[in-house]
């Protein structure tokens, strides 16, 4: 994490000053020098008036810097929407740890930003955006293209600044970086008036707002270090219990964690199971990993959460799809143990025994070091060959007899040839948890999905940004027709860049996990979800993008034949399934229900389940 | 249960909106609010008043501490008695 970085703040006189400092650049000038010392190589954004000082500062700086090979160093690609461009950074940010950058312009520009920034909020998502604005003297007067910024993305991002004052642009532009990736990581906004953009003004190449009040705590948590009471505290505990179990959320990718807990494990042998979020936070082939939890996790996840006696949180906030009803979660768990870097996280929504806020890494680092000084060994044969067993007989598994493409067989097909080695990038639905459960997550940054939000939509612009981040990799969009059609211009970036790209679209005509909802819980009534009517060939609008690479597959014995065909496409390709469209996704917890009372469907063994208690609330009030 | 806020808020653009868009947000009444300056300029103190249960008032007070403009902030019933927190916010 660069939680180093964000301490390292010299507002003025740096042991080095920076090769521009005190030349007079324009404010448009400035906000370009400081994306390229912040370490941008690509920038998203859709241009129009009030950035367009900005967009020409681009422009020029790439144009002096094209390297020997033709190529910019800074490259601005344009989406087919903001929405789009915001996804992409969000993309390029998950699949790197980097912040990412989207720049577009006032009113619609940054009001079609909104949902990625929200999205980005709620998934730590380290991004600044970059939004003109009328000039100052117009502010509040109802012009053209002008919307209130700060008012809307204030209730949706880590922070936001209007930039009123052109001598502030230098210090807001370097303070937003570092608010961006320190702590708990987020979105930051930045309102620049276009009378400021186009300000003439002195580099300074250093300078940063003071920022006390986060600065000081920020300080407060990267110093809280663990001490050795505190440590022996967590392991008395630990060596009294039996059946103790990890909860690893998106804290632990966040906080580039994931080789403290492969270590912690290593040293203690405690099972683990991880969030959406945390996918690829532990190796999902180890044989201590459960993969996922929660409402769609894994029957023996969940089993395991269900039977553990000791729970360890780290950087997961036992949220409403995990926890759905906190007092039921973990119910044989007499010690409950949290880390987060977010001090509100903790107790937040269960009671814990024991916490510590601060970053993960180092605090994972500090108990591994502590218990193997002890010498300290859980013995937990008996728990290891229980989680087995539940592994045996509780896995995931599908309709293997149906003649229909079942949705999880091409999951299982895709994830025979990438083995855990591509990017994912998902919309949101049923798609999205089947590629969840029936993937192979073996490290970080490797599973780009829109976990809390839920953004359907998010999967193609999100792949794009990663491919851009990492030019080498094999990403993949498994999406849904519903979310496709959410951002479906975006296909044509694919093309325009010419990225590899390969997306996959499971049509299931319609949109599957609302259909799955109302057919338990709203008697089959699918109210708006069918899309049977719809006329769309997403083949064909495919082609018509400029995908030289399109098929659509429906037949079952086509499928290993088709999806290794797709994969070794070395451009840009397109592959629409036709599945199931009654395929479900199971194990589910229903909405208000306990793990105990886990729906596991037709196809996964359940174990004697108590029946769904009389609920308080019924099914049709819960999300 | 009335809780009594004390918090030291920069002055920057929207910091006020940032407050209380923290309080909507997170579905909490501000039952009362005074805003005043302080001998620094560019730093307000704001003292809120809110009724809600202890773990109401512990989150509101932790995701204000998250707010980049706040400087601080503190319940004042904890420091004093119910009887003095409410003669503090009726002076402010």
């Amino acid at each position: 994490m660069n939680l180093s970085q964000a301490t390292a703040t010299a507002p003025s006189a740096p042991a080095d000053p920076h090769p521009r400092a005190g030349q007079s650049l324009s404010g448009a000038e400035i906000v370009v020098q400081v994306l390229a010392d912040e370490g941008c190589r690509v920038l998203f954004g859709y241009s129009g008036g009030a950035i367009l000082p900005v967009y020409d500062a681009v422009f020029r700086h790439n144009a002096q810097r094209r390297g020997a090979d033709g190529r910019e160093p800074m490259p601005l690609i344009v989406p087919a929407n903001e929405q789009g461009a915001g996804f992409m950074a969000a993309g390029y940010a998950r699949a790197t740890g980097a912040v990412g950058v989207a720049i577009v312009t006032s009113g619609p520009g940054a009001t079609n930003l909104v949902t990625p920034i929200r999205d980005a909020m709620a998934d730590s998502i380290p991004l600044v955006a970059i939004c003109g604005q009328v000039p100052t003297a117009m502010l509040g007067s109802d012009a053209f293209q002008e919307a209130p910024v700060a008012g809307i993305m204030g209730a949706c991002a880590k922070h936001v600044f209007l930039v009123t004052e052109p001598a502030q642009l230098e210090a807001t532009l370097r303070s937003a970086f570092e608010i961006a990736r320190s702590g708990r990581p987020g979105p930051v906004v930045i309102d620049i008036p276009k009378n400021v953009q186009n300000a003439s003004l002195v580099f300074d190449g250093a300078c940063r707002l003071p920022l006390p009040g986060y600065r000081s705590r920020l300080r407060a948590l990267e110093h809280s270090h663990l001490d050795e009471a505190t440590c022996a505290e967590l392991f008395r505990a630990l060596m009294q219990a039996r059946r103790p179990l990890i909860y690893a959320g998106g804290g632990v990718i966040a906080g580039a964690a994931a080789p403290a807990l492969a270590a912690f494990v290593e040293a203690f042998g405690i099972p683990v199971t991880t969030t959406l979020m945390g996918l690829g936070g532990f190796d999902t082939t180890h044989p201590l990993a459960l993969h996922l939890l929660g409402m769609h996790g894994t029957a023996h996840a969940n089993y395991a959460v269900e039977d553990c006696d000791f729970l360890l949180a780290l950087g997961a906030r036992f949220d409403d799809r995990v926890a759905g009803v906190p007092e039921q979660f973990a119910p044989r768990a007499r010690y409950l143990a949290q880390i987060d870097i977010d001090p509100a996280e903790i107790g937040k929504v269960k009671r814990v025994h024991w916490h510590h806020a601060g970053p993960l890494a180092p605090a994972l680092e500090r108990l591994t070091a502590h218990g193997r000084a002890h010498a300290l060994r859980p013995q937990l044969a008996d728990w290891h060959a229980h989680i087995a067993a539940l592994k045996r007989a509780h896995g995931l598994d599908w309709d293997r007899a149906s003649a229909l493409i079942q949705p999880q067989a091409v999951i299982e097909a895709i994830n025979r040839i990438t083995r855990g080695e591509a990017i994912i990038s998902t919309g949101v639905g049923q798609h999205q948890m089947w590629a969840a459960q029936y993937f192979d997550f073996r490290r970080p940054r490797h599973w780009l999905t829109s976990g809390s939000m839920g953004t359907m939509g998010f999967g193609l612009p999100a792949a794009i940004g990663a491919q851009f981040a990492r030019p080498d990799a094999l990403v993949i969009d498994i999406d849904g027709d519903g979310s496709i059609r959410m951002n479906l211009g975006e296909l044509e970036t694919v093309t325009t860049y010419d990225l590899p790209i390969k997306v996959v679209v499971l049509n299931n005509v319609g949109d599957g996990m609302v259909r799955q909802w109302q057919r338990l819980f709203f008697g089959s009534r699918f109210a708006a979800t069918d899309k049977n009517l719809h006329k769309k060939d997403f083949v064909r609008a495919a082609q018509a993008d400029g995908f030289a690479w399109a098929r659509r597959l429906e037949r079952k014995d086509e499928l290993e034949a088709t999806i290794a065909a797709f994969l070794a496409h070395p451009g840009p390709a397109f592959l629409e399934v036709m599945v199931d469209p009654d395929a479900g996704v199971y194990p589910m917890v229903g909405p208000g229900a306990s793990y105990a009372q886990m729906i596991t469907g037709p196809f996964i063994a359940s174990r004697a389940a108590r029946p769904p208690a009389e609920a308080d609330v019924p099914a049709t009030a819960m999300f | 249960m009335k809780h009594t806020l004390s918090i030291l808020l920069q002055n920057e653009s929207g910091a006020l909106l940032r407050v209380a868009g923290l309080f909507a947000a997170r579905h909490v009444n501000i039952d009362a609010l005074t805003v005043a300056v302080t001998h620094d300029p560019g730093v307000s103190q704001l003292t809120l008043v809110l009724h809600g249960d202890a773990g109401v008032l512990e989150q509101i007070l932790r995701q204000l501490r998250k707010l980049v403009d706040v400087l601080d902030a503190s319940s004042l019933s904890l420091v004093g008695s119910g009887e003095r927190s409410r003669l503090v916010a009726g002076s402010a």
